[in-house]
């Protein structure tokens, strides 16, 4: 697959410029790719082809290479989570400790299956895999914040993010 | 009992450049920077201190691999491992929250005897909290000409850039987090060349644990005799074990290296109350459990590993009798097979068909060909693939299908369901 680089670009003018901070802030411009793919999936809440192709123009690689990285990672998604994106960590301990159970409460409490995102783009879930926290079991990933020890209620608080 | 790296853990602050000097903090890289470097080299090598994020390879020995600057021109690299991602551990996480500075001051020992002017830490991406406070850290640090050029008026210059990962495990491991840095797919390299020779954009790269460089300003401060003597005689120093599951007190704990698992059970308040110990994973889920038998093993590399497994990076989770063996095995294998980064043809098929097969099993479908099928898709991995991710897939099915085998015939025999 390729893609060429839309000749509008998909990103604001002040995007842009974090983007090219990301070429110039380590000894090589490609040191800073993940970090410029964490940025895009941040904005766009996704990481399209057009997207790619255009981080691809800004790092002065092929469309292959980032869109090779951009599909291995499991940061980065192809389709479009919610503003709020939950992690529901099921790594042996959070297992252990009852995750199987978050994820039905999870899903009853969003109202959407796995990797699905509500009507309004509020919320989407997923499980993920160990996110190191296993003192705090079950673990949760709100955006990139920790819920240690979560419970159903902390799972129905999170109705309460704006 | 000494505590070295969690000695101060107590004290409020201790994140904060302040109280880290108060205590005494900075005191070895000033130390170190009056130093040969040759002289460093020689006590990190008497310290017998083994590196700490799973593979427990000595570190002197690592370091003496780099090529010289007069043989090699031309820049070399420090990198810190900080990409724990194997269920089970979580003490670097710990250790940076806590304490970030001590981590700053031996990344930058260590950049002075390897001399790197750039070095830099690769934090998983899920630790954003603990990637600010290193962040918050490096600017006081830097304010206080301890990071950045002419360190403490020594003439040494080291900056530290901060770099995150992108939520996969196999960054973790040292050329895949070379690869991932590079802004490539996380696939591991084959070596030779090992990243000391040639790492990070070739160029010649030492990649270090969290825990094993914090342990450097101790090791400079007291000696490597000190640091030897902590420990057992192939391994130096304390060990951090992460440790949870079925324990009533969950946590990070320091003990002299070749503590007694019994001991370190204790500490954690034991198996959670009523219940009976079924196994304990010592070193991170891709490692086979330690037995009620093994109760007086020492916890060391050389002594885990005699005793059939690993100690790993010492993410050590405890099972009670509640947990089903073929449960526990098809949760360990599903992460597995999702992190198998697919390179090696070995690894991405057999890591998918065995966790499919153990599915099986779970729903009741299972049939007896597959208690001979699981273990030998596993050996048909093990030695056939680049990276250790491939050899543990096997390692662990068969681990738990020799420890725990009535869990699994029982299941398949009465077509029991979970």
């Amino acid at each position: 697959m390729s893609v060429k680089a839309p000749t509008k670009s998909p990103f604001t003018p002040e995007q842009e410029t974090t983007l090219a901070g990301w070429t110039k802030r380590y000894p090589h411009s490609n040191l800073g790719l993940v970090e410029a793919l964490r940025s895009v999936q941040g904005w766009h809440r996704q990481i399209t082809p057009e997207a790619a192709a255009r981080v691809a123009e800004v790092f002065d690689l092929p469309f292959n290479r980032v869109w090779g990285v951009a599909t291995f990672f499991p940061t980065f998604t192809q389709w479009k989570t919610g503003r709020h994106r939950v992690g529901l960590c099921h790594g042996l301990s959070c297992w252990l400790a009852g995750s199987t159970k978050m994820e039905s409460c999870l899903e009853k409490t969003l109202g959407v299956a796995e990797k699905t995102t509500t009507a309004d783009g509020k919320f989407s879930w997923e499980t993920m895999e160990c996110l190191g926290a296993c003192e705090q079991a079950p673990a949760l990933q709100v955006n990139d914040r920790l819920v240690g020890a979560a419970t159903e209620a902390s799972v129905v608080k999170l109705k309460d993010l704006k | 009992m000494t505590l070295v790296l969690t000695k101060h853990f107590a004290e409020p602050k201790l994140h904060e450049l302040e109280t880290y000097r108060r205590l005494g903090g900075y005191k070895a890289l000033e130390k170190a920077l009056g130093l040969p470097r040759a002289a460093i080299l020689e006590e990190v090598k008497t310290s017998n201190l083994r590196g700490l994020g799973g593979a427990g390879f000595p570190t002197g020995m690592k370091w003496s691999t780099v090529p010289p600057e007069d043989k090699v021109p031309g820049p070399r690299y420090v990198v810190v491992n900080c990409d724990e991602s194997e269920p089970g551990c979580y003490k670097d996480r710990v250790l940076v929250e806590r304490d970030p500075h001590q981590l700053i001051e031996g990344l930058l020992i260590a950049s002075y005897v390897i001399g790197s002017k750039d070095s830099f830490i690769f934090i998983r991406g899920e630790y954003q909290t603990q990637y600010e406070i290193l962040e918050k850290a490096l600017d006081e640090a830097r304010k206080a000409g301890l990071v950045g050029k002419d360190i403490l008026g020594k003439g040494f210059d080291c900056d530290i850039l901060l770099m995150r990962g992108a939520g996969a495990y196999i960054s973790g491991l040292d050329t895949a987090l070379l690869e991932t840095m590079e802004g490539k797919k996380a696939w591991p390299r084959q070596p030779p060349p090992f990243p000391t020779v040639a790492g990070l954009m070739a160029k010649p790269t030492v990649v270090n644990n969290v825990e094993t460089l914090s342990m450097l300003p101790h090791i400079v401060e007291n000696g490597g005799e000190w640091f030897a003597k902590l420990g057992v005689p192939k391994s130096g120093g304390t060990l951090l074990l992460s440790i949870s599951g079925h324990v009533e007190k969950p946590g990070v704990y320091e003990f002299p290296m070749g503590v007694k698992l019994r001991d370190a059970l204790a500490a954690a308040g034991g198996v959670r109350a009523g219940h009976k110990l079924k196994g304990v994973i010592p070193g991170g889920t891709s490692m086979p459990p330690l037995m009620e038998k093994d109760l007086d093993i020492a916890l060391d590399f050389d002594s885990v590993r005699a005793a059939g497994t690993f100690l790993g990076a010492g993410g050590m989770i405890v099972l009670d009798e509640t947990a089903d063996a073929v449960e526990v095995a098809h949760n360990i294998e599903r992460f597995l097979a999702h992190e198998s980064c697919g390179q090696c043809t070995p690894c991405r098929e057999g890591s998918f068909w065995t966790e499919e097969i153990l599915e099986r099993v779970l729903h009741g479908d299972g049939v007896p060909a597959d208690l001979e099928n699981l273990p030998r898709v596993g050996e048909n991995i093990t030695g056939r693939v680049i990276c250790a991710l491939g050899d543990t897939v096997g390692m662990v099915i068969r681990g738990y299908m020799t420890r725990y085998p009535d869990d699994f015939k029982k299941r398949i025999s009465n077509g029991q369901k979970g």
